[in-house]
């Protein structure tokens, strides 16, 4: 699209950093107003039951509570969620669907007081026999955990005919495959604090505030344009911020309401993790089929997705399994089957990746498996069969450009794997790759419009906003970059505001990887066109044409003659006193997803992100534990803005992603889960840390500002499949359950060893 | 009762009970907010702060151990005409930061470890902030930068931006 560029592509530190080292940025809990107080949840405790009383008495009882709120005092109607029917009551009123459920708020002067109050409140639940596994939700007499019955979306891809290309393969492979429950553990557990007044405001730790304002309107009962939602700086989000936040939101306006005084409301960390939703735990049923030279001529995939109590992103995310499951290949004949399921667990949503860490890891794993049966290297097989650019991909969508995964495959083998790891008598050593493409965009999950507006002052600085949120992954810092390089400034003169829902437009949900490509293509509309203001009062100064006009380095400069050149404030104010608009709210909207919804034959998203990881590991055969020597990520980007938060993303996807292979487990016993902490529940620390060395792969995205498209998920689904291959090859025994843990290893390499 | 200490290199006095903890001395009764906190259980290290010099979790410090002693905050670790500590720039250059809620417990303990040795090895970096958790960064762009700021820091270093 750009030739040269100025800024973008540099290494540029995060624009809203600052803050953050001196411990100036505000978070949600970081509020104070007077009269606050402070919201506590009551929650059911019990996975399944239905309630048959609630005394608030003794909680009012308790010295600071200042109210007690139970169903019957939520003006709206009582329901959050993602997708129409909503299905997950804000306080449950009657059925218990999850022991993390709410059944009431308890309001005091300190979160202290609140919290004593909640353990006060008592519910009375006839306890059901809870519905704990897919299998027990499926069986034709089980109880239903919703009207509808339990299955929460199920839906299909057919391309060609596999049965019969099964019967034409040489080589069959046939396996199961499952991966647990992943909580996001984002450091600052959520948090809201509603301010009452003529309209609400509601400062919110969140990722899509707009999504919020329209379920805490609906819920309090008022229109969306009297509640302002202003998203405070955010402690982490990766997709575990949205539905929780509605919930608590919408009880902090209820509540601030009621009382007339500002509340709080912060969950702790147990309450994050029983509270609020976590990454599906999956079961994958693969069939792959191929030739003798190593061509996959058909894969069958049956996924099963466990997604708790309410439906929240499910029928996205089993969506997204659905079209991701065949891998990032070219494969004639592919069928698959997703389906998501409830059960009195906590609910499952969003979370970075969204399905494809678990389809990528059952997928990859069943390709190693083919490979060895073929006799063929690794990458080999992945090279033969890998999308190239003009290939149908699983949903026959053609991309005739910026389809990398070969470059990426590529940049891998030319790194050769290290030489002299011998092992011992009690080290054993181990390669792993895996590929990996991921769906950039909403596509078939919904309309993709983003809304952002770019302003430049007389003094040439520039304000842009944008409804898509910073949680940390530097969108902020990509817009500004954005922003600078199409109007010649300085990264330092453009300020990205916070969002805050009465100033900046509905920009759609900040999921999906959408926000470098989808938001980063606003901001450069909106952009372009104060450019275009700028170029023309600069031609009229220069008495030249605009064609003649360059914005760089601050200043409009004279192509013919760079020495007549005029600072870009000076422009900016002519421009101003002369009428030329200096600011515009510009839309980006993705080509719309255009697919068949019996086959999902069509065109999905945007762009892929694709990738190709490798992992050299050593396995100490006596203890079980693993190191981790080498661990190299390529991914074809698009275009790099910034490789210094690219590399950030790339890192902290892949330590996700070895989390959810190795170490992170949610742990359920009848229904009540048991490491809701992070002394039990184990979150990578610094030791766990991988030596992740990012390689990038530029094949420009048309549909992304400058060729980028986005990155922040893809590497969570790569590391964890690249790090299930790496074990199996070190210890010789092929592991189908996510995590493999340092204890299945050891067990594993028992096993082998008595057999 | 008043528990005097000094926070930040000032006299400070607050009215607090004596087992009330630390976090809520510093956020509730200073304003000081930039100590966060991410479990309230000792095991996530984002409410660190430096008691006497050393890091301690001030979720789990009791005011009254406090007393007469001194604590230093994220708050306190710029210079006075806000000129950014070695650390906190060094996070900045080479991207250790990203939703920055653990942040302020990572300088602290970087500067614990830094105070007391000029040159650590990755073993010691590692070791001075295994209680510090981060779901954003992988950690590799913090221990670089812990290593960045202590070639700032040594002796004779030019301690401008890289
Ligand atoms: S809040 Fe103190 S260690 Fe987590
Ligand atoms: S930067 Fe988000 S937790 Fe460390």
């Amino acid at each position: 699209m750009v030739s040269s560029v100025s800024v973008i592509g540099k290494r540029i530190r995060k624009v809203d950093g600052r803050e953050m080292v001196t411990g100036e940025a505000k978070f949600s809990g970081d509020y104070i107003f007077p009269g606050m107080v402070y919201g506590t949840v009551k929650r059911a405790g019990v996975p399944a039951g239905r309630i048959k009383s609630i005394d608030v008495t003794p909680a009012n009882a308790v010295p600071g509570v200042v109210d007690v709120l139970v169903a019957a005092d939520i003006p709206g109607p009582n329901l959050i969620g993602i997708l129409p029917p909503l299905d997950q009551p804000v306080l449950a009123s009657d059925e218990i669907r999850y022991a993390g459920e709410s059944v009431a708020l308890v309001v005091a002067e300190s979160a202290e007081a609140a919290r004593r109050g909640a353990q006060a409140v008592a519910v009375e639940i006839e306890a059901y026999e809870p519905i704990l596994t897919v299998d027990a939700a499926l069986a034709p007499d089980a109880r239903k955990i919703h009207e509808t019955g339990n299955v929460t979306f199920s839906k299909k891809l057919r391309k060609g005919e596999v049965e019969s290309a099964f019967e034409r393969a040489d080589i069959l492979v046939e396996g199961d495959y499952e991966t647990s429950f992943q909580e996001h553990a984002y450091l600052e557990p959520e948090t809201v604090c509603a301010v009452p007044g003529r309209r609400f405001t509601l400062y919110a730790s969140c990722q899509s505030p707009f999504h919020i304002r329209g379920h805490v309107a609906a819920n309090l009962g008022v229109p969306a344009s009297s509640v302002k939602v202003i998203q405070a700086n955010t402690g982490g989000s990766f997709g575990g911020k949205d539905d929780v936040a509605t919930e608590i939101g919408a009880l902090a306006c209820i509540a601030a309401q009621r009382l007339n005084r500002p509340v709080m409301i912060a969950h702790e960390r147990k309450e994050s993790i029983v509270g609020s939703n976590l990454r599906h735990a999956a079961r994958i049923h693969i069939k792959t089929g191929a030739l003798k030279d190593g061509r996959i001529i058909a894969r069958e995939v049956r996924v099963l997705l466990d997604g708790g109590a309410y439906a929240s992103e499910s029928p996205f995310v089993t969506m997204k399994t659905l079209i991701h499951a065949a891998g990032p290949y070219n494969i004639e004949n592919v069928s698959v089957e997703s389906t998501s399921i409830y059960t009195n667990k906590t609910y499952c949503g969003a979370f970075r990746g969204f399905g494809v860490p678990q389809v990528t890891f059952a997928s990859e794993s069943q390709i190693d498996e083919l490979a060895e049966k073929l006799g063929l290297d690794p990458l080999e097989i992945r090279r033969i069969n890998g999308l190239r650019a003009g290939d149908p991909n699983a949903t026959g969508q053609i991309y005739e450009q910026s389809v990398g995964l070969l470059e990426t495959i590529e940049e891998i083998a030319k790194r050769p794997e290290p030489a002299g790891r011998k092992d011992d008598d009690r080290h054993v050593h181990g390669t792993g790759y895996a590929a990996v493409a991921q769906g950039i965009s909403n596509g078939a999950e919904g309309i993709d419009v983003t809304g952002a507006s770019v302003q430049m002052s007389q003094d040439g600085s520039v304000l842009v906003g944008i409804g898509l949120t910073e949680l940390g992954q530097g969108s902020r810092t990509v817009y500004a970059l954005i922003a600078a390089e199409v109007l010649g400034v300085d990264v330092d003169s453009v300020s990205v505001r916070s969002v805050d829902t009465d100033a900046v437009h509905d920009s759609g949900p900040t999921v999906a990887s959408r926000s470098t490509t989808v938001g980063g293509m606003a901001v450069h509309k909106a952009a372009s066109e104060v450019k275009k203001s700028l170029v023309s009062m600069a031609a009229l100064m220069m008495k030249t044409e605009g064609e003649n006009i360059e914005l760089r380095d601050g200043f409009a400069v004279l192509r013919t003659d760079e020495s007549a050149r005029i600072p870009i404030a000076s422009v900016a104010t002519a421009a101003y006193w002369t009428g030329f608009p200096l600011m515009n709210l510009a839309f980006s909207k993705a080509p719309e997803a255009n697919f068949d919804d019996e086959t999902h034959q069509g065109d999905v998203y945007i762009a892929y992100n694709y990738g190709t990881h490798r992992m050299d590991v050593r396995v100490d055969t006596l203890t079980g534990e693993v190191t981790v020597l080498n661990h190299l990520a390529a991914h074809d980007v698009g275009r790099v803005i910034n490789p210094l938060g690219l590399e950030g993303q790339v890192e902290g996807a892949s330590l996700m992603g070895f989390g959810l292979a190795h170490m992170e487990r949610i742990q359920y016993v009848d229904g009540i889960i048991q490491n809701a902490n992070f002394a039990d529940y184990a979150v990578p620390s610094i030791k766990d840390r991988l030596p992740t060395a990012t390689i990038t792969v530029e094949d420009p995205n048309p549909t992304g500002p400058f060729g980028a498209k986005g990155a922040g998920e893809p590497p969570v689904a790569a590391t964890a499949a690249v790090f299930a291959n790496a074990v199996a090859d070190a210890v010789g025994v092929r592991f189908t359950r996510l995590p493999i843990t340092r204890e299945d290893i050891l067990d594993a390499l028992k096993r082998g060893n008595h057999d | 009762m008043v528990i005097r200490f000094t926070c930040n290199g000032r006299a400070v006095q607050v009215e607090a009970e004596p087992e009330a903890r630390v976090i809520d001395v510093l956020r509730d009764g200073l304003r000081l907010t930039g100590t966060k906190e991410g479990c309230g259980r000792g095991e996530c290290g984002a409410c660190t702060v430096l008691l006497d010099g050393k890091p301690v979790n001030a979720c789990l410090l009791l005011a009254g151990k406090i007393v007469d002693r001194d604590v230093v905050t994220i708050e306190g670790i710029a210079g006075e005409d806000g000129s950014l500590h070695p650390i906190q720039e060094a996070f900045l250059d080479t991207g250790a930061v990203q939703c920055g809620f653990c942040t302020p417990g990572m300088i602290l303990s970087a500067k614990a470890l830094l105070d007391e040795i000029d040159t650590p090895g990755v073993a010691e970096v590692e070791e001075a902030l295994a209680g510090n958790l981060c779901r954003c960064t992988g950690y590799g762009k913090v221990v670089d930068a812990v290593l960045a700021a202590s070639r700032r820091m040594a002796p004779g270093a030019d301690r401008g931006g890289e």
